[in-house]
C-alpha cells in the first residue's frame, strides 16, 4: 500500500485558486484603480485649472501727496539733495588723530552716535515744497501717480525694493544687464521662511545682495486668501537692473 | 483608496499651482565699504594714504569706514593674510581693506599697499609704488586705478585730469589739472579764452580765443610746451570744437552770413562740411560714443533744446521736450544718456541727464546755486561741472543719479567749463 506524499503545488496568485478565491481578480482590479488615479491626478488639473489670476499681479503704489507738475517743466529731484552737498573745499581726510592706537567704543557711545547721526539726518532733512503727486494722495506714497492691483504684492516690493541694494563696484555693464531669479516662501505670519534663487545673476556681489536683500526684509502677513498660495507654493520675484 | 486619491490629486494639484511673480527694479546703488588703515613707515605714507582717501571718497565707490571705530590694531597684526584678524574688520563693517608702508630712498618714497577681501580672508592686490616726493600724490591715484580696476574690471579715472577755464585778472585762460583738482598749470596768458577741449592723445587742447581780435575763433595748444596755434579761422566766429572718438575729425559751432551752424572738419586739416542749416542757431556739438551721431542745441523750434543727429546731418532728432532753455549736451561714454544744463520755471540752470532711448529726463542738482557745464569721466561714472553752491563758480564732481557732490577747485576768482581728459594713455 502506498501512501500519498505531500506534494508542493505552485499557482500562480492571478490563477483563480480556489484557496485564493477572488483575491487575483481584485489584485488586478487594484493596479487598473492605481493606474487610473495617478493617471487622474496628473492631468485632471491641467483640464479644470486655469490660469491662475494672481499668476502676474500688478503693483499698487501708494501716491505721494502733492501737486501734479506740470509735464511741460524740467522735473524736480526725485530725493532731496543728501546732505553731503555742503562738502568741504578739498575733501577731508582721515583724522590725525585716528593714527593713534584704537579705542573699542562701548555700546552705549555707539547707541549714542547712532541715534544722534540719525537726529542729525533728520533735521537736515527738508520736505520739498514742489514734490510732486496728487492732492488726494498719502504723506508717505512713493509714485507721482496711481497703478491699481494687487495691494499685498505691492507692499511686498516696496518692502524688498526698500533694501534692493546693489555695491556700486560692480561693474557697470553688470549692473545695468545682470537679472536673477529668486522664489520665497511666506508664512502665516508674514515671514520669509525659506528662500531659493532658482537663477543666479552670475555675479557673487550681486547675488550675495539679493540675499541679503531678503534676509533684511520683514513682511506683513498676507491675507487669508493668499496666505496658503505664498507658503506652499512661494513668490517668485524677478530682480531687474 | 479614498485617501491615496487624494494625497495623488493633492501631489498633482501642488506641482501645477500657479506661483505669482513679481518683478523688481530699480536697485540702490551702495558705496563699497572700505578700511583704510593708518599705514606703517615713513610720514610720507600718511599723506599718500590721505590722497587715496579723497580718490576714493569723490568716486563715490567706495565708503570710508571712520579709523576711530577700527577694533583691531594695525601696527600689531601685520599686513599678510595670515596675520590679520578678519573678524575685527568685519565686525566694523568693512567689506575691504587697505594696508600700507611706506619708505623713503633718496627722493624717492616707495609704499608697498595691499588690498585685501575681507568677507573673504584673501589678498586681492599687492604692489610697491614709487615716485619722486614732488609727485607723490601719483602713488596714491595709480593705486587708487588700481583697485577699481580689481573690483569693477574697468580703468579707474583717479590719473586723468581736467581742463577748465580759470579766471584770472588778465581774463580767463585755459588751465588744466589732477581729476582732484590739484596740481594745476595755467596754459594761456592773454585775451579771453574758452571752452577746452581734449585732442585725440591728450597732449594738446582746442580752445576759443578772441585773441585775433575779431571774434571767437579756435586755436590749439600743446600742454608740454604750451605754444599755441591756430585751428579753425574761418567765418565770422568758430568756436566749441568737439573731437570723434576715432580722434579724425572734429565738429565745431562757425558763424556764416549771420547763421550759426555745426560743422565737421578731419583733424588733418582739408575741406569743412557745414552739417546743419536751420535758420535757428545750432551749437554745442557732443559725439556719441559710437561716433555715429553727433548731439546739438538748437533754437529752430522756438526755445533751445537738446537735438541728435546723424554725422553727415540727417536723422535730426529732437531729444529734450521739457524746460524752455536746454544747452551745453555731454554724451555719456556709454552712451544711453545725455547730461546738459537746464534753466528750470526759477530762472536757475541745473544739470539733468535724458535718456536717448526713452527721453526720460532726470533731475541731477536742485535749489544749491547755478549749475553748468557738465563733462563726464572716461568712465562714465562721474561728472565735472561748475557751480555756485559754494560763492564764486568753482569745479564740482557728481556722480550720475546726482549724489555725491564734491568740489575740486578752490580758485580765488573762479574756474568753470570743465572738460574731463581721457584715460592715461589714451
Amino acid at each position: 500500500m502506498t501512501e500519498a506524499r505531500p506534494q508542493t503545488v505552485y499557482r500562480s496568485l492571478l490563477g483563480g485558486d480556489a484557496r485564493i478565491g477572488w483575491l487575483g481578480p481584485g489584485l488586478l482590479l487594484a493596479i487598473a484603480l492605481h493606474v487610473l488615479v495617478v493617471a487622474a491626478a496628473f492631468f485632471l488639473p491641467r483640464l479644470l485649472d486655469r490660469p491662475h489670476a494672481l499668476r502676474k499681479p500688478v503693483i499698487a503704489h501708494l501716491v505721494a501727496l502733492g501737486k501734479p507738475r506740470d509735464p511741460q517743466l524740467l522735473p524736480r529731484k526725485e530725493s532731496e539733495p543728501p546732505a553731503a552737498a555742503s562738502a568741504p573745499a578739498k575733501p577731508a581726510a582721515p583724522s590725525k588723530a585716528a593714527s593713534g592706537p584704537p579705542r573699542q567704543l562701548s555700546r552705549q557711545e555707539m547707541m549714542e552716535r547712532a541715534l544722534a547721526g540719525a537726529a542729525r539726518r533728520t533735521q537736515d532733512e527738508k520736505p520739498d515744497p514742489e514734490r510732486a503727486g496728487q492732492e488726494t494722495g498719502s504723506p508717505s506714497g512713493t509714485a507721482a501717480s496711481a497703478e491699481e492691483g494687487e495691494k499685498y504684492f505691492g507692499e511686498v516690493e516696496d518692502r524688498i525694493h526698500a533694501n534692493y541694494v546693489v555695491p556700486s563696484v560692480i561693474s557697470e555693464r553688470e549692473r545695468l544687464y545682470l537679472s536673477a531669479t529668486v522664489v520665497i516662501y511666506i508664512g502665516r505670519d508674514g515671514s520669509i521662511v525659506k528662500h531659493v534663487m532658482t537663477k543666479p545673476s552670475g555675479n557673487s556681489f550681486i547675488d550675495q545682495a539679493l540675499v541679503l536683500a531678503i534676509q533684511r526684509t520683514r513682511l506683513p502677513a498676507p491675507p487669508a486668501e493668499l496666505a496658503r498660495l505664498v507658503r506652499d507654493e512661494g513668490l517668485e520675484i524677478n530682480f531687474k537692473p | 483608496m479614498k485617501r491615496l486619491l487624494l494625497l495623488a490629486l493633492a501631489a498633482g494639484t501642488a506641482a501645477h499651482a500657479q506661483r505669482p511673480t513679481i518683478d523688481i527694479s530699480g536697485a540702490r546703488v551702495q558705496a563699497y565699504p572700505i578700511a583704510l588703515a593708518p599705514p606703517s613707515g615713513a610720514p610720507d605714507g600718511s599723506d599718500v594714504m590721505d590722497v587715496l582717501a579723497a580718490d576714493f571718497d569723490r568716486s563715490g565707490l567706495f565708503r570710508l569706514l571712520d579709523p576711530r571705530s577700527f577694533l583691531a590694531d594695525p601696527a600689531k597684526e601685520g599686513s599678510s593674510a595670515s596675520t590679520i584678524d578678519f573678524s575685527k574688520w568685519t565686525a566694523v563693517g568693512a567689506q575691504a581693506l587697505v594696508k600700507a608702508a611706506a619708505k623713503v630712498e633718496g627722493d624717492t618714497v616707495k609704499v608697498d599697499f595691499r588690498l585685501f577681501d575681507v568677507p573673504h580672508a584673501s589678498e586681492m592686490l599687492r604692489g610697491e609704488y614709487s615716485a619722486p616726493r614732488a609727485a607723490l600724490r601719483q602713488i596714491a591715484h595709480r593705486f587708487g586705478d588700481d583697485v577699481v580696476r580689481a573690483f569693477t574690471q574697468e580703468p579707474g579715472i583717479f590719473q586723468t585730469r581736467i581742463a577748465y577755464v580759470r579766471e584770472t585778472e588778465n581774463g580767463k585762460q585755459i588751465a588744466v589739472a589732477d581729476s582732484d583738482g590739484y596740481a594745476p598749470q595755467q596754459l594761456t596768458s592773454g585775451s579771453i579764452n574758452l571752452l577746452p577741449a581734449w585732442m585725440p592723445g591728450g597732449r594738446s587742447l582746442a580752445f576759443s580765443s578772441f585773441r585775433n581780435g575779431a571774434g571767437a575763433h579756435l586755436y590749439q595748444v600743446d600742454l608740454a610746451t604750451r605754444a599755441v596755434q591756430p585751428l579753425v579761422t574761418m567765418g565770422d566766429f568758430a568756436t566749441g570744437a568737439v573731437f570723434s572718438p576715432d580722434g579724425i575729425r572734429f565738429a565745431f559751432s562757425a558763424s556764416q552770413a549771420e547763421n550759426t551752424d555745426i560743422w565737421l572738419s578731419p583733424i588733418e586739416g582739408g575741406a569743412v562740411r557745414r552739417l546743419t542749416d536751420s535758420r535757428g542757431i545750432d551749437i554745442s556739438a557732443s559725439w556719441s560714443p559710437d561716433g555715429k551721431r553727433i548731439a546739438f542745441v538748437s533754437d529752430r523750434a522756438g526755445s533751445p533744446q537738446i537735438y541728435t543727429m546723424a554725422i553727415d546731418g540727417s536723422d535730426v532728432r529732437r531729444v529734450t521736450f521739457q524746460g524752455n532753455y536746454n544747452q551745453e549736451p555731454a554724451w555719456s561714454p556709454k552712451g544711453d544718456l545725455i547730461a546738459f544744463s537746464g534753466r528750470d520755471e526759477h530762472r536757475v540752470f541745473d544739470l539733468y541727464v535724458v535718456n536717448v532711448q526713452t527721453g526720460k529726463v532726470g533731475r541731477l542738482t536742485q535749489s544749491e546755486g547755478t549749475n553748468e557745464k557738465p563733462s563726464w569721466a572716461p568712465n562714465g561714472r562721474l561728472l565735472v561741472f561748475s557751480s555756485t553752491r559754494s560763492g564764486k563758480k568753482q569745479l564740482w564732481t557728481i556722480l550720475p543719479d546726482g549724489s555725491n557732490p564734491r568740489q575740486i577747485t578752490n580758485d580765488p576768482r573762479g574756474a568753470s567749463d570743465a572738460a574731463w581728459g581721457p584715460l592715461a594713455g589714451k
